[in-house]
């Protein structure tokens, strides 16, 4: 039995609470010196389990100094645990100095606090990374006892995770004896992330300790009066059964997967809230005063339902929530979980939760997250290898603190998990590219960031350097953003081309910038709640005028960040390939699945369902991979380069998280039936070597990749005092350097960061290539007379989703074309 | 995917501009041939190399990329004589930081051919690399310079970095072209690392009569003739 304190224990006591196992498992690991895991779910009093130790250890050994780091991935969750922490720390009457270390710290007492710092410092990855790239931070660490790493699931699949890993690295090897202690939700391989936090500590392995789960969570989906749409992303038709589920219950999460969606699903929610119940909106775009509001509306108690994006996902624990929906696809079972966790504000009640499919496909979604929540199954992404600009960053930053000597420093950071099969070439080329940029061409030997000093240390050259490093740090890349405005419209004019527009109207907010870029002038889309249509870009701002159009003609959907995990995909194709899975389906989605076994044939587990039929004046290919959006795209753009060489004549492709619907001028199953065209062919893994290549050469995605990669590695800046770049130089300049380095030296260290991204990241190579091994030479297909029923929801997503294609080099074509019928009088 | 084309397919493009014929080619470059010419304007070389200064080491491989292209173009059109229309460098100091293969390659140009180096608001200095430095250059009743200008007669000039944004049938794409009406013509951007502004943007304000604006977009392997009720901001 662990022993505590008296201090501790009476305070248990006067609570009328005791310490709970977990909580004590964690102590006494601790105190044999061991690092920890802790596997928890929402509720089970993580916070108390993480700073135990800490507060024991005060108590024990007066310390003078910084005791105990705590790293959070949300400045909020920093504040919120510190509060958390002060309560008991004052109740015990110990004189614990807790502070919070944030960008909304003021300088003066960030400057101070590496001078005289607290006893627990709450902080985030970039704050550590600044910390350390001090010449003080030998003396601020160098005494530090634990790092507490809070939902820490969260941060190892993502750059901020590999910053942290290295900062951890650091940590340990400027205090030898340091312990971590890391708080995560339940994941798919527990074992990695035991590894992840014990590398940098070794030799004693780190402990894992599970905290008893949570009484299983009641889930439904929701059984709607009127019929689930073929297709879409609104959830429009749920919307009066939402408003009763709301009036229903005290307070409810509606999880949506983007914030356009969130603002649809606002807006008809409040279109008929008679009761003015309040309902609330948050979502990444919108100001932080804005959300904070929401925020402290819901701790308060005073709000019925907030629509929400994954800015809810995490974080502090808001209130009492009774009900979590899902609206849309669930994407992931550990996402969905995490999500039902939200309203899982008593250990020993279940949490609700409901699911509502916006569609057809996503039923099918939805009864697979159901069965696997329900299960308890886990699909979390595991985490990667660190990535490459990452450690470049890094690099610098200790240079920064102080000379680095090579050897060292590869020691060092080859004990962060994620870059634990570095080798040592690769650790010298990303040193000698944050020294000279690490060209084959030696070009910028005189103006080297790091020399050699007499000693063999690598120094920086400067001390502007270090400024430029701290004005750089961090892993976040924001996408370019445009700000938009709403100007009166130009009228229709003939040949207004060049007129100019009315300007000085109100600032309606902000929006990415690729997204602007595939608009035309009178393109039609929704912003802030409003259908607006594009007037052009001036400098960085783009114009809007109000349009009275119904429908906005451009979607801004994009399918959201993530795509449907593999695991659910195969739960789809499961519920599908078996007629005996059915039965929990509403009677619509049974009779659409129905429909296909007798017009075409249901798409089996392991095989692909290729159907080909002729709709208007074109020919329609349309298989069902269930792979997801992004590898979907990939193998959209790679199918229609082979087929346009196969003389199949594709005009364009659209792909969802489920299917990909490709049209040709050609008729392609007289092409295949006449053995003039191969589908295994044009399926084969092949696709991934030379067709690969040669997209990614001119690959926009890959560009965008880049572009994060230049930024996170220094080789491009984010911004500097006094002349700070828009966001639109800077695309426009990262794009023409891609060219330049990827023609010149394909092997560069960052071509390689890039490529290892896009694989894994927005281009989903990965995924492609295991799905093409499985499918291989178990390709079905069905030559059909019309649309089939499953190709409908794919086929009416055209319009709704980019279209992609040929497209670029047509646009020029038709364009010339359409001079010369001007030219010989039409 | 490709159709035949009365007008462009199977024959040489032409731009005809005060009474003379040229050739555009699909590197950017204006090919003169009643003088054996080849014009070319902002080369923008030793650009990535202009940022070392300020800590970020870009790709320097931008220089080789432009003379690699510029050779090619040599050897295609035959030119006896080539025309650079300013900016040919990214700043003066890029004549002291090439490389010595660059340097290398710049003197057997101009060993083969007459380079004449017309001064730019980015390389206003006179250089010794071989061939004749000028501000402008007067040839066939066009004078040639760096920059445009209101009311201009007979230019022929570089400076803007002309580009046109295509839209058709919902799509848009974006491109460097060659844009000119009877009194100027502004060719595109030829360097590697250039970036380009749109035609209909307000820098181009003034210069173009509308209704005798004509335009040639450079597409991935051929040029495209484009009218203006096709062309969009952004």
């Amino acid at each position: 039995m662990t022993a505590l304190s008296p201090i501790v224990e009476d305070w248990f006591s006067a609570k009328g609470w005791a310490a709970r196992s977990h909580q004590l498992d964690v102590l006494a690991a601790e105190r044999a010196g061991h690092s920890v895991l802790l596997i928890a779910p929402t509720g089970a009093g993580k916070t108390l389990a993480g700073f135990l130790p800490s507060i024991e250890d005060l108590i024990a050994t007066p310390h003078d100094g910084l005791h105990t780091l705590y790293i959070s991935p949300l400045k909020a969750l920093a504040v919120d645990v510190a509060r958390n922490l002060m309560a008991p720390i004052s109740e015990m009457g110990l004189k614990i100095k807790v502070e919070t270390r944030t960008g909304d710290t003021p300088a003066a007492r960030r400057q101070r606090q590496r001078f005289d710092p607290p006893n627990v410092l709450m902080t985030t990855p970039e704050q550590l990374a600044l910390l350390l790239s001090h010449a003080d931070s030998a003396r601020l660490f160098g005494n530090l006892k634990r790092i507490v790493l809070d939902e820490l699931h969260a941060l190892v699949t993502s750059k901020r995770g590999d910053l942290l890993a290295l900062g951890v690295a650091r940590l340990a090897r400027l205090s030898p004896h340091v312990r971590v202690t890391a708080l995560s939700a339940t994941v798919a391989e527990p074992e990695i992330l035991r590894e992840w936090i014990g590398a940098p500590v070794a030799p004693r392995p780190a402990v894992l300790i599970h905290a008893p789960g949570g009484a299983t969570p009641e889930l439904s989906i929701l059984a709607s009066e009127d019929r689930v749409p073929w297709a879409g992303h609104s959830a429009a038709y749920a919307v009066p059964d939402l408003m009763e589920t709301i009036k229903r219950h005290g307070t409810t999460l509606l999880f949506v997967n983007t914030r356009s969606q969130a603002e649809m699903l606002f807006q008809n929610l409040w279109a008929i809230n008679e009761e003015a119940l309040p309902i609330a909106l948050h979502h990444g775009s919108l100001s932080v005063e804005q959300r904070r509001k929401v925020e402290s509306a819901m701790v308060g108690g005073n709000i019925r339902a907030v629509v929400c994006t994954s800015t809810l996902d995490m974080g502090i624990d808001w209130g009492d929530v009774d009900l979590v929906v899902q609206i849309g696809a669930p994407k992931g079972a550990s996402r969905m979980l995490q999500r039902v966790g939200r309203a899982n504000h008593r250990l020993d009640e279940p949490s609700k939760a409901m699911f509502v499919p916006a569609n057809r496909f996503e039923v099918l979604e939805c009864e697979a997250a159901l069965e696997a929540v329900a299960a308890g199954a886990q699909d979390s992404e595991r985490p990667l290898p660190g990535g490459l600009d990452v450690l470049a960053q890094h690099i610098l930053g200790l240079a920064c603190a102080a000379p680095l000597d090579a050897d060292a420093t590869f020691a060092e950071v080859t004990s962060a998990w994620p870059y634990r099969e570095v080798s040592r070439e690769k650790f010298d080329r990303v040193l000698d590219f944050v020294s000279t940029g690490g060209y084959a061409l030696k070009a910028y030997e005189r103006f080297a960031k790091l020399r050699k000093t007499p000693d063999g240390l690598w120094r920086i050259a400067n001390p502007q350097i270090a400024q430029q490093y701290r004005l750089n740090v961090g892993t976040i890349v924001e996408e370019p953003m445009l700000k938009v405005r709403l100007v009166r419209a130009r009228g229709i004019k003939k040949g207004a081309t060049t007129g100019p527009i009315g300007r000085g109207g109100r600032m309606l907010g902000e929006i990415e910038e690729y997204f602007i870029d595939q608009l035309v002038r009178g393109d039609t889309f929704m912003f802030g709640g409003e259908i607006v249509a594009f007037e052009g870009v001036v400098e960085t701002e783009a114009y809007v005028s109000r349009s009275f159009s119904q429908n906005p003609k451009i979607p801004s959907y994009m399918g959201g960040k993530f795509p449907l995990s593999t695991f659910l995909a195969d739960g789809v194709r499961r519920i599908i390939s078996d007629r005996d899975n059915w039965r929990a389906l509403p009677d619509q989605v049974r009779e659409w699945l129905e429909l296909q076994a007798f017009a075409s044939v249901l798409p089996g587990r392991e095989s692909l369902l290729v159907e080909t039929f002729p709709r208007a004046d074109k020919h329609y290919l349309v298989c069902y991979p269930f792979e997801g959006r992004l590898a979907h795209q990939t193998l959209g753009m790679l199918l229609t380069r082979r087929l346009e060489r196969a003389r199949g004549q594709p005009l364009g492709f659209v792909a969802s998280d489920y299917a990909i619907a490709i049209w040709c001028a050609s008729d392609l199953s007289a092409l295949i039936r006449t053995g003039r065209f191969s589908l295994d062919q044009l399926f084969d893994e092949d696709m991934l070597g030379d067709d690969l290549e040669a997209w990614l050469d001119e690959s926009a995605l890959m560009k965008r990749t880049f572009r994060n990669c230049a930024i996170i590695s220094g080789l491009i800046e984010r911004r500097h005092p006094g002349k700070e770049k828009s966001g639109r130089q800077l695309t426009m300049s990262s794009d023409i350097i891609y060219d330049v380095l990827y023609r010149h030296e394909p092997d560069h260290i960052l071509i390689e960061a890039t490529r290892r991204d896009a694989a894994r990241g927005l281009l989903d190579i990965e995924r492609l290539g295991t799905a093409l091994k499985r499918i291989r030479r178990h390709i079905q297909h069905k030559p059909l007379e019309r649309i089939s029923p499953l190709a409908v929801p794919v086929l009416l997503d055209i319009g709704r989703e980019p279209i992609f294609g040929e497209g670029r080099e047509a646009v020029l074509r038709e364009a010339a074309e359409d001079l010369i019928a001007e030219a010989m009088g039409r | 995917m490709s159709s035949a084309h009365p007008l462009t397919d199977g024959e040489i493009i032409t731009i005809s501009f005060r009474g003379q014929s040229f050739a555009p080619l699909i590197s950017g470059a204006l090919y003169w041939p009643a003088h054996e010419t080849l014009l070319v304007a902002d080369l923008h070389l030793e650009k990535m190399a202009s940022f070392a200064r300020s800590g970020q080491f870009l790709p320097p491989y931008d220089t080789a990329m432009t003379l690699a292209r510029l050779e090619a173009d040599i050897r295609l059109t035959g030119a006896k004589k080539l025309i650079a229309l300013g900016d040919s460098f990214h700043r003066d100091e890029g004549v002291q930081t090439l490389n010595a293969q660059d340097r290398t390659r710049i003197s057997q140009i101009t060993g083969s051919l007459d380079w004449v180096w017309i001064a730019g608001n980015h390389d206003p200095s006179v250089h010794r690399l071989g061939g004749l430095c000028v501000n402008e250059i007067s040839v066939s009743g066009c004078l040639l310079r760096h920059e445009p200008e209101r009311g201009g007669q007979g230019l022929i000039a570089g400076h803007l970095h002309p580009a046109a944004r295509i839209a058709m049938n919902g799509k848009s794409t974006r491109r460097p072209c060659f844009v000119w009406d009877d009194n100027q013509l502004i060719l595109p951007a030829y360097g590697a690392s250039t970036g380009s502004l749109n035609i209909l943007s307000d820098a181009f304000a003034g210069l173009f009569n509308r209704s005798k604006l004509q335009v040639m977009v450079m597409g991935r392997d051929r040029l495209y003739p484009v009218g203006l009720n096709r062309l969009v901001r952004g």
